[in-house]
């Protein structure tokens, strides 16, 4: 910790101070001799959290009507995620109908998505593996994010790179970050590990990262990013 | 006896290894060059050789850990890497950050805009062929910035200073006047690299009309900041999708006409000036009081599970967060969309055609940080 002189964190202080200065006060207040209970602030009961992202219906008029027209036939599923701030509306497509989304996004007039921003694996553990896609149209001044899930035994999704030459090397390390197989891409070659780190998978969950696990004392496998006090 | 001489000489592809030594690869980038002739015909850049898994690690870290962790990403944009992820959790958390810390977060991130392009200016200079005389220019403008990073923030490369919330801690006390005295000395620096190069007949012949790239491609590589800008495409997300206080600021979004790479070249200058602007006016509106961090903040930083794509205008270009989260204090997955990373993509097809010795000139006006592509 940086703290410069005269600013050092300091227990009894209100939780106002800064969050460097917060967060040690915990384990300094259970080391100080126990108040009698009577006047001890009560804590408040925990609120259980909720384990999944509330998910509301993009409201009507919204882009995934559009697509809907724009790629008849296929079926996807369309939420907003509050925290994103209504700014993005989600379509979960299944992994055939990716190219013909990303190909009616692109092309059609009224979503007119020609850029691809960014692309991401993410290892959802049991429930697959994930890639999203995160389009926005500077004509139209839209965005969309389209998601779609494969299985570990399965991972092969269709690539992109003819549609949006962006995605090209997005892919590249997608394949080598989780081991996603991009079918149809020119050159799905290793790029930013070693040529021959074909097999294994870096940003899987099931790869712990065994010293920062020993140092914070926690076990990243039994529910990474679930801290607890 | 009668000398026959020999048909035409017959040219073959021949490939060359260019770095990871070679003084202008900018870091340890490696491509391999395959020319006919002096033409260019295939290029495959080799990248990676500083990844060091920062994604992974910020899996582990909790919210406060990972922001030192984007100071090593982006070195020559460190507070604009640092914002990027304190909106991604801000906006997660929903959590409303002081007026008076935007504003120091606004005049830190253009100063860093402008130590950032000085640099790109001075680096961009040697590729050229000025010799070392745009770095003599450059790297003291870059000093007088820095030293005021380091008086804010204790370091003078891996700052920290911004928080979850607000930062860290308040300013010195003469802030106000040191970004002053900064900005006089930029804006001389500046105007000398302006008279060394802008204007002249040799850099000029050597910049312009190489490494084009229009509107549509620009935007279907997915290139963002100055490279897109200089295409053509308007587009600067403090202006477009305004985060911070930038919405409170008049500056104006430099295009380029022909996208080559002089125009990449003017798009950094202008947008220097601009920044100029934008931190005097950000001085005038800062308040001269008030709180750095939120009332109500909590005591350990949890998000509630959701997911959040932030970004920001980095010198660079969209430096984007892709953040994912469980609950709890740490990312469930946590997707740096680096500009370095994006725009080096299309430096193969930007390259093939052109001569072998332009290829210094497009990947400097490039103005990639390794760091930030291999992340």
């Amino acid at each position: 910790m940086t703290l410069p002189e005269g600013q050092e964190p300091d227990a009894t202080s209100d939780p106002g101070a800064t969050p460097e200065a917060a967060a040690p006060a915990p384990e300094v207040a259970a080391e100080t001799p126990a108040k009698p209970a009577a006047e001890r602030p009560v804590r408040p009961a925990k609120e259980a959290e909720p384990k999944e992202a509330p998910r509301v219906a993009p409201p009507a008029g919204s882009i995934n009507e559009t697509l809907a027209a724009a790629a008849p036939g296929v079926v996807f599923n369309a939420y907003m995620v509050p925290e994103m701030k209504g700014e993005c509306v989600t379509v979960e497509v299944s992994r055939d109908d990716l190219t013909a989304v990303m190909t009616a996004a692109r092309d059609d007039e009224r979503l007119d998505l020609k850029y691809l921003r960014c692309l991401s694996g993410v290892d959802w553990q049991d429930e697959g593996l994930e890639v999203v896609y995160h389009l926005w149209s500077f004509t139209k001044k839209h965005s969309l994010q389209v998601k779609t899930r494969v299985t570990y035994d399965d991972a092969n999704v269709p690539s992109i790179a003819t549609i949006y030459p962006a995605a090209d090397w997005h892919e590249r390390e997608t394949r080598d970050m989780f081991g996603i197989n991009f079918e149809g891409h020119w050159n799905l070659v290793p790029l930013l590990l070693p040529e021959d780190m074909t097999d294994h998978f870096p940003l899987r969950k099931d790869n712990p990262l065994q010293e920062i696990e020993e140092w914070q004392g926690e076990n990243l496998r039994d529910g990474a990013g679930e801290g607890d006090e | 006896m009668v000398l026959e001489r020999d048909p035409a000489l017959e040219v073959v592809d021949m490939p060359i290894n260019m770095g990871p030594q070679h003084p202008s690869t900018h870091g340890v980038f490696r491509m391999v060059l395959v020319v006919n002739g002096e033409k260019i015909v295939d290029l495959v850049p080799h990248i990676g050789y500083m990844h060091r898994g920062g994604e992974k690690l910020m899996e582990a870290m909790d919210f406060r850990q990972g922001i030192g962790y984007c100071d090593r990403t982006e070195y020559l944009a460190q507070f604009s890497a640092e914002l990027a992820y304190c909106l991604a959790v801000e906006r997660l958390m929903d959590l409303q950050v002081p007026e008076r810390a935007e504003y120091i977060r606004v005049i830190l991130t253009e100063m860093n805009r402008l130590s950032s392009h000085f640099m790109f200016a001075g680096a961009f200079g040697v590729d050229a062929g000025v010799f070392a005389t745009s770095f003599t220019y450059a790297f003291p403008q870059r000093e007088f910035l820095q030293e005021v990073f380091e008086e804010v923030s204790g370091d003078r490369l891996m700052y920290a200073y911004f928080r979850v919330g607000g930062l860290a801690w308040e300013v010195p006390d003469n802030f106000v006047q040191r970004v002053h005295e900064v900005l006089v000395h930029s804006a001389q620096g500046l105007k000398d690299i302006d008279d060394l190069l802008t204007k002249n007949e040799i850099f000029m012949a050597r910049c312009q009309n190489i490494g084009n790239f229009s509107a549509d491609q620009a935007i279907a590589y997915g290139l963002s900041g100055p490279m897109l800008r200089a295409s053509g495409v308007p587009w600067d997300l403090r202006k477009d999708e305004p985060y911070s206080v930038y919405d409170r600021f008049n500056f104006e979004i430099p295009v380029g006409n022909y996208g080559d790479v002089y125009d990449r070249y003017l798009v950094r200058m202008e947008e220097m000036r601009q920044s100029i602007s934008i931190i005097e006016q950000a001085l005038e509106q800062l308040p001269p009081d008030g709180p750095i961090v939120p009332e109500k903040m909590p005591r350990r930083l949890r998000t509630p599970p959701g997911e959040v794509y932030a970004k920001v205008e980095a010198p660079r270009g969209e430096w984007g967060v892709y953040l994912v989260s469980k609950g709890g204090d740490k990312p469930y997955r946590l997707k740096m969309r680096s500009p370095s990373f994006c725009n080096l993509s299309a430096l193969r097809d930007m390259t093939i055609g052109q001569y072998l010795a332009d290829a210094v000139m497009i990947l400097g006006s490039m103005d990639i940080v390794l760091c930030d592509v291999d992340r």
